[in-house]
């Protein structure tokens, strides 16, 4: 009983001193910061800086840095490389700790949680941010202000058997969405396909095939400051992606990670991916003793709704500058130095990601294989999801609806009304 | 007690305990209550820093709304009262997380007694010379982790290349995508749930039976009962307090059903294994802690009224 009223007296405590100092609605943070940070100085850097990335990037950059490392000697850099599962619940402790890295790899999606928790330097004035594509350089920009620098990019466009396609009477794919869904109908009744085209029936990363369907029909899914799923143009992107399903040329209830294997052996010969996938495909089919695979298949732009311009999703990562750290100069160096253009193409020799600068694509490395060239074609028009802090929750949301349109046939506006609404409840986190 | 006094008389001049020993108290008492204290601070510290403040701290979060962007500035959150707790009633995505663990809790547990308490007297009774084997093999998947059993279960699952379809085929039976339709996949679930969790419940059973006396079964057997009967008569009755203990346990292990879900399903397809943990667990993980916090604390009330009619419907009486 004592320990009851005890808890009830230190609530109604606490509830009261929480009261008296509510968050301050007007005026965020954001609008106070500068749209560029304080330049910075190249001259004799000294010191460590500490350094996290996730995935294959943190285990190659060791090798890269040493580079830097030989320009500025009296500079240390400690590479950690961190596992993607658990990299966000890292950030944010180490954020919320005080404990962050000098410099860091950032997912896209994270940029406007960890801007929001104002744990971001501002881009200096120093970094030409004119030289990155477009869209990537949108990801680092939250309320105006840019906070960190594109590192690596990947786009999506479609993968298509241009064998089958041949045979079904097509030589190049429709850019309209009316004549590439007549595409897929058509592969459909070839000989040995089941499906004529694999889209992600919903759930999780969903929207990165959806929202390009609207993006290409110009629509936007956000202004700067409410999410707006709900236009027009997104439903028909919404009905057209759901009409696939309903006309059952791509399948709604695909087995997992067969991708692949159904893409290879020519029963479901399109899907939508990104650059990683070509390596993928080859290989796979080189296990199965197709060697000249290359040679069978072809990538294309997404296509666009009438009058539209293809426009697929960017994606990649970011690297920034944490506020709390002390060696604000050789940071930015360091983040300077990885987008070189020079740097850039050696990192595509070492990892295979795309570089953010759009003049490494000029070099031949990148130039030589005609795929990879689509790719980088694709990239000048293509765009990020909005960078509000709750754009990840709003975007789980979004699928769960992508995933009833595709299961249970609901229709567009139904789907977008109820995703919308998830969404002013969620609101943008600004 | 005796430690102490013993180490008074150790102590000729007696100067430390000299004023001590004028006071009305018994000698040493307060010095032993003094000791202890300090023996037992280390553990207090532990358990205020690392358990007594966060349920404090999330008791505050659940009547705010703070999120991950008030991390640096803790103090900055609005107080909403019980807004939180009204949210998860009018979320239609936590009703059938809820609704999906009920479902779990409600075929789960019993399943997983039956079958646990069939395979302890199967074992207690029978196949005597393997039974040290059996009971391994029985015991094995609770200790296996649950990543190596959801991809052994995806394999067998799997709609076309499956062990389990391909076994349906054989008779003549088209198997559904097991885990990718909404009315097959929270079975599976369940199923794989039972499969590796009934060990614990086993061990505890066997345990239990172990106890049974030889010559209560004799007795019976004299007065003419046969097997069901002396299970039913004489074992289930003496067996009471383990069924309790086991079936408290099994349902606070279920109804913070999170791991099949979790690495099997996501929660899909169409939300229909999300698990209000796992509800809770996303929530968090976008950064609503004020909500997250509140979900907990919902959650922790329902295993406390289950466990509380348990007790009231399965604690021996007569005791």
């Amino acid at each position: 009983m004592r320990r009851s009223t005890l808890l009830v007296a230190l609530t109604t405590t606490t509830a009261l001193a929480l009261t008296g100092c509510g968050r301050d609605d007007g005026g965020s943070a954001g609008e106070a910061a500068p749209q560029t940070g304080e330049a910075v100085s190249t001259e004799g850097l000294s010191g460590e800086l500490d350094v996290w990335a996730m995935g294959a990037e943190g285990e190659a950059l060791p090798d890269l840095v040493a580079g830097f490392e030989e320009a500025y000697p009296e500079v240390t850099v400690n590479v950690t490389p961190v596992p993607w599962d658990s990299a966000h619940d890292k950030f944010v402790n180490s954020i919320s700790a005080g404990t962050t890295p000098d410099v860091a790899m950032i997912g896209t999606t994270w940029m406007g949680e960890f801007a929001g928790m104002d744990a971001l330097d501002p881009t200096p004035g120093s970094i030409d941010t004119t030289k990155f594509f477009e869209g990537a350089q949108g990801t680092t920009e939250v309320e105006g202000t840019s906070y960190g620098v594109p590192w690596y990019v990947e786009t999506r466009m479609v993968y298509y058997r241009s064998d089958i396609a041949a045979a079904a009477g097509f030589e190049e794919v429709p850019t309209d969405q009316a004549g590439f869904k007549e595409m897929a109908a058509a592969l459909q009744e070839q000989d040995g396909v089941d499906w004529g085209i694999s889209l992600q029936p919903g759930q999780t990363g969903s929207w990165q095939t959806v929202v390009p369907f609207a993006w290409s029909g110009g629509a936007e899914i956000a202004t700067e400051d409410a999410y707006t799923l709900d236009t027009p143009e997104t439903v028909a992107a919404v009905d057209y992606f759901g009409s696939f399903f309903t006309d059952e040329i791509a399948d709604a209830n695909p087995p997992e990670g067969q991708t692949e294997a159904t893409f290879t052996d020519g029963s479901v010969p399109m899907f939508i991916s990104g650059p990683w996938m070509m390596s993928i495909v080859e290989d796979f089919a080189a296990e199965a003793g197709e060697d000249s695979f290359g040679e069978m298949y072809d990538v294309a732009p997404v296509p666009a709704a009438d009058g539209g311009e293809s426009s697929s999703f960017i994606g990649g990562s970011n690297l920034g500058v944490f506020a709390d750290t002390e060696n604000r100069d050789a940071a930015w160096a360091l983040v300077d130095w990885l987008t070189q253009p020079e740097t850039q193409v050696e990192w595509y020799d070492m990892t295979s990601a795309l570089p953010s600068v759009q003049s490494a694509w000029e070099d031949p490395a990148l130039t030589e294989d005609a795929k990879l060239a689509k790719f980088g074609e694709e990239l000048t028009t293509a765009q990020a999801p909005p960078s509000f802090p709750t754009w990840e929750q709003v975007a789980a949301a979004f699928d769960a609806e992508m995933e009833k349109v595709a299961k249970q046939g609901l229709s567009g506006e139904e789907a977008l009304q109820a995703a919308q609404q998830q969404a002013d409840s969620i609101g943008t986190g600004q | 007690m005796s430690l102490v006094t013993g180490s008074r008389r150790r102590d000729p001049q007696g100067t430390r305990d000299a004023t001590r020993s004028r006071s009305s108290r018994a000698p040493g008492a307060a010095r032993e209550e003094r000791a202890g204290w300090l023996l037992t601070l280390p553990f207090l510290l532990l358990f205020a820093v690392f358990t007594a403040w966060p349920v404090i701290q999330s008791v505050f979060f659940s009547v705010t709304d703070i999120t991950n962007r008030d991390l640096r500035t803790p103090f900055q959150v609005n107080f909403v009262a019980v807004e939180q707790y009204a949210k998860a009633f009018g979320d239609p995505v936590f009703r059938q997380a809820a609704l999906n663990t009920a479902y779990f809790v409600l075929i789960g547990v019993p399943l997983t007694m039956t079958v646990a308490l069939a395979a302890a007297v199967a074992l207690n009774t029978g196949i005597t010379r393997f039974r040290a084997v059996y009971r391994l093999g029985f015991y094995t998947p609770v200790i296996t982790s649950i990543v190596a059993v959801a991809v052994v279960w995806r394999f067998l699952l799997h709609p076309d290349s499956g062990l389990v379809n391909t076994v349906l085929s054989w008779v003549g039976i088209d198997g559904p995508n097991w885990l990718g339709s909404t009315t097959w996949a929270m079975p599976s679930l369940i199923a794989m749930a039972t499969w590796r969790n009934f060990g614990t419940a086993m061990i505890i059973f066997l345990a239990g039976l172990q106890s049974v006396p030889q010559q209560l079964h004799e007795a019976a057997a004299i007065d003419g009962a046969n097997a069901w009967q002396r299970f039913r008569n004489v074992t289930v009755p003496i067996l009471r307090p383990t069924i309790l203990f086991v079936s408290v346990t099994t349902a606070i292990g279920y109804l913070q059903f999170f791991e099949e879900p979790f690495v099997m399903t996501q929660g899909g397809p169409l939300n229909s294994t999300i698990s209000a943990s796992m509800y809770t667990y996303q929530q968090f993980s976008y950064g609503n802690y004020g909500y997250a916090a509140a979900l907990s604390y919902l959650i922790f009330l329902v295993i406390a009224i289950v466990t509380a009619v348990q007790f009231r419907f399965l604690s021996d009486k007569e005791d």
